[in-house]
């Protein structure tokens, strides 16, 4: 595996598939921090800066940004084989709204200004940013959101709350979909404004989760004022916006791979309680198996749609609610099997495969967020079936 | 693959589709298989016959032998298109004796058989729900599709520890029939003492191979048909008008809606898989493991599909008049012939490797 040569990352995008493969596996191998592998919970800043930076010094941070930008100008499908391989290699997620969200939008979006104060910054990891999208009355129904922006001479004055803002206190700016039009339609009265956090009338307040973990938090605005340069976009076109930068991304909420992990787990934990030679369970088993092989299946033709240049449709949403609900199916198992064990805050014997209460904690917000599998099915209803109203 | 082979792939299996669609018309009334529901045979062998001319009963055969040497990826294609239009001819029993026929050399009467003139049906099933044939020289065979209208019979036998094929006709076996829910029959034969013609002394390899290309097959037509009993019912939704609206409107109606296209997509997706891993050659268990997955899934998910499809419609979806039950009676018969999900998921558990994680 060392053998193998790391080109410089302007080569990246024009290497053959599965000799790009072996260079992401060989890039991980020599810089991944091996303490860091799979970690059971979401990372703070502080615990993956040096991985943030590590990718960062070797220009490896972002994959999807253009050249020009200083990303790696990949194309989905190696976007995708990256992502694989960084899964396998039980990769944490770094801080990474900025370069997933911020950046591709300033780059569609965002004037030549704009572009050159904010996207060197994400390079560099001197701007940690956040997303201010919901809101406690505007979860599933976004566009109902209220927190208001109202200009002031050159100032946008902001006051309202933001929930759910993964990883706020480790950011030091955000972005946000504010009101600025009370009288249009919902949708057409949404801008996109970019937040110093550091600016007077900010608080973050942590929300602990049923992982007892502070990954999400409550964001608050009294009176904030935000320069009017910082509008991204046109004035009231920031829900087409962020709407149009959903693009191939939503296709990793289906990866298989949660549920390929769980599955594995599974198992272990089933001859550790002897169950597992049980013809009962082996039946059970098998159907988790195979709805996982198919899933694998059904994966592969939305990725092949994509290596051939085509878009994802709203189909894509099957594979989200297929993923989650068997990932969720897996974990449910996990518990009706491991009898008192199963109420244990800790893993069985001190051994992280056996986290029973832990993964099936984790895999109950899967069903949750990126639009809830209700909202899911009502997408694939009305504009996969075409089903009306 | 490279992407040029992938696309004349493509092209032979759109084709495959194309002319299946011009003999079996896949949104073309069903009054055909109406008219030959619970009669003997079950099924029209003047259509076979035509099916013969179109090169299918010999569509996995190699061109040497007079067939089309086509891969399963067309032979799903054709499955599918047939269970669209509910085909009631034996055509995967026909296509799996040609194979067998093929494996023993060309002998018997393989061409005959691939022109639909004669039907072949292969007595390999000694008891329910199985996949394995013991070849039992005394052994009533039993679960033969439409064997009403077979000229003859392939015996296999076992003798010593190999698997021989012999070939009885019909005239020289006692048959009984029971009429299946689809207005199909299930012939049982007992076989003449001296086991016909011996054609070949050593087909248990061809066999088994045949056997899990035919569970394919048969996955494969129950797609089509689960497919077409959802594009029904879906049109259903989008029209029928409950308390002065039309019931898709309904959520909970569109979410049971959204969950059967789910299931409709993992089918194809499971099939599709499967056709290519066994067209690109894989072998052992991980060529059973792959038919395994697929027919355990259309096996659940066809009657899913179609039991949901009934009641979707309400009353009207219970009656005999109305189409979409057709559907669920092929499903019932189909689902558990050449293996039902629970074999197959014990065939999966035993043959498949540890997952990759």
């Amino acid at each position: 595996m060392d053998a193998i040569r790391i080109p410089p990352p302007a080569e990246l995008d024009g290497l053959e598939d599965e000799h790009f493969r072996q260079v992401v596996r060989a890039f991980l191998h020599a810089n991944y921090p091996e303490a860091l592998r799979n970690p059971p919970k979401r990372l703070h800043w502080a615990e993956n800066k040096a991985w943030y930076m590590t990718l960062a010094e070797k220009g490896w941070l972002c994959p999807g940004w253009p050249k020009e930008y200083g990303g790696l100008g990949l194309s989905p499908s190696k976007q995708i084989i990256l992502t694989e391989e960084y899964e396998r290699h039980g990769v944490a997620r770094t801080n990474d709204h900025g370069i997933v969200m911020l950046g591709p939008l300033v780059i569609k979006y965002g004037t030549e200004a704009q572009k050159q104060r904010f996207l060197p910054k994400i390079l560099t990891g001197e701007h940690i940013w956040c997303q201010g999208y919901s809101e406690p009355n505007a979860g599933s129904d976004l566009a109902a959101l209220r927190t208001e922006a109202v200009l002031d001479g050159d100032h946008y004055v902001v006051n309202g709350q933001k929930i759910w803002t993964t990883l706020a206190m480790d950011a030091n700016w955000i972005f946000l979909l504010v009101r600025t039009d009370k009288t249009a339609k919902k949708q057409e009265g949404i801008s996109f404004l970019l937040v110093d956090m550091n600016t007077p009338g900010i608080t973050v307040r942590p929300i602990i989760n049923l992982e007892m973990h502070d990954e999400f938090c409550e964001t608050f605005f009294d009176n904030v004022r935000v320069p009017k340069e910082n509008l991204v976009g046109q004035l009231n076109k920031g829900w087409d916006m962020a709407k149009a930068l959903l693009g191939f991304e939503r296709i990793f909420l289906g990866s298989p791979r949660q549920s390929g992990y769980a599955l594995s787990r599974l198992k272990i934990l089933a001859e550790r309680m002897g169950v597992w030679e049980e013809a009962g369970f082996q039946d059970q088993y098998a159907r988790l198996r195979l709805e996982f092989e198919d899933l694998k299946a059904l994966y592969g033709t939305f990725v092949d749609r994509l290596k051939r240049g085509q878009s994802l449709g709203p189909d894509v949403s099957m594979l989200k609610i297929i993923q989650t609900e068997l990932f969720q199916k897996i974990t449910d198992t996990m518990l009706e099997i491991a009898g008192e064990n199963a109420g244990l805050l800790e893993p069985l014997d001190g051994n992280r495969d056996l986290n029973i209460g832990g993964l099936y904690i984790q895999a109950r917000p899967a069903t949750i967020y990126g639009g809830s599998n209700e909202i899911q099915r009502n997408i694939l209803s009305k504009n996969v079936l075409e089903l009306p109203g | 693959m490279s992407a040029a082979e992938a696309d004349d792939r493509a092209e032979s299996i759109r084709m495959i589709r194309d002319s299946a669609a011009a003999v079996v018309p896949p949104d073309g009334d069903l009054k055909r298989i109406r008219a030959l529901r619970f009669q003997e045979p079950g099924f029209d062998p003047a259509m076979l016959r035509q099916m013969g001319e179109m090169g299918w009963i010999g569509l996995r055969v190699p061109e040497a032998l007079g067939g089309a040497g086509l891969g399963l990826g067309e032979m799903c294609a054709l499955a599918e298109e047939l269970g669209r239009g509910l085909a009631p001819e034996p055509l995967i029993q026909a296509a799996l004796s040609a194979q067998l026929l093929a494996a023993a050399g060309g002998k018997g009467a393989l061409a005959k058989l691939l022109s639909g003139e004669a039907l072949l049906l292969t007595a390999w099933q000694e008891r329910a729900d199985t996949l394995e044939a013991p070849g039992t020289p005394e052994a009533t065979r039993l679960f033969l599709p439409m064997a009403g209208g077979a000229t003859g019979f392939l015996l296999p036998a076992r003798i010593g520890d190999r698997l021989a094929l012999h070939e009885v006709p019909a005239s020289a076996v006692r048959l009984e029939t029971a009429p299946t829910q689809d207005g199909g029959f299930l012939g049982t034969i007992t076989p003449p003492r001296d086991l016909g013609t011996p054609l070949a002394t050593d087909i248990g390899p061809a066999l088994t191979e045949a056997l899990d290309e035919a569970a394919l097959v048969t996955a494969a037509y129950l797609l089509g048909g689960m497919e077409r009993a959802f594009a029904m019912t879906l049109d259903y939704l989008r029209t029928r008008q409950q308390f002065g609206r039309i019931i898709g409107t309904f959520q909970a109606l569109q979410h049971r809606a959204a969950d059967l296209k789910m299931q409709v997509a993992l089918t194809r997706a499971s099939i599709e898989a499967a056709a290519a891993a066994l067209d690109a050659g894989v072998r052992g268990d991980a060529r059973r493991a792959a038919v395994s997955r697929a027919k355990a899934r259309a096996a659940e998910a066809s009657l899913l599909v179609t039991r949901q499809s009934i009641q979707l419609h309400g009353g009207i979806g219970y009656t005999d008049d109305y189409d979409v039950g057709l559907f669920l009676r092929k499903a019932m018969v189909l689902a558990n012939q050449f293996g039902s999900a629970a074999l197959h998921r014990r065939r999966f558990m035993a043959v498949s490797p540890e997952v990759e994680a």
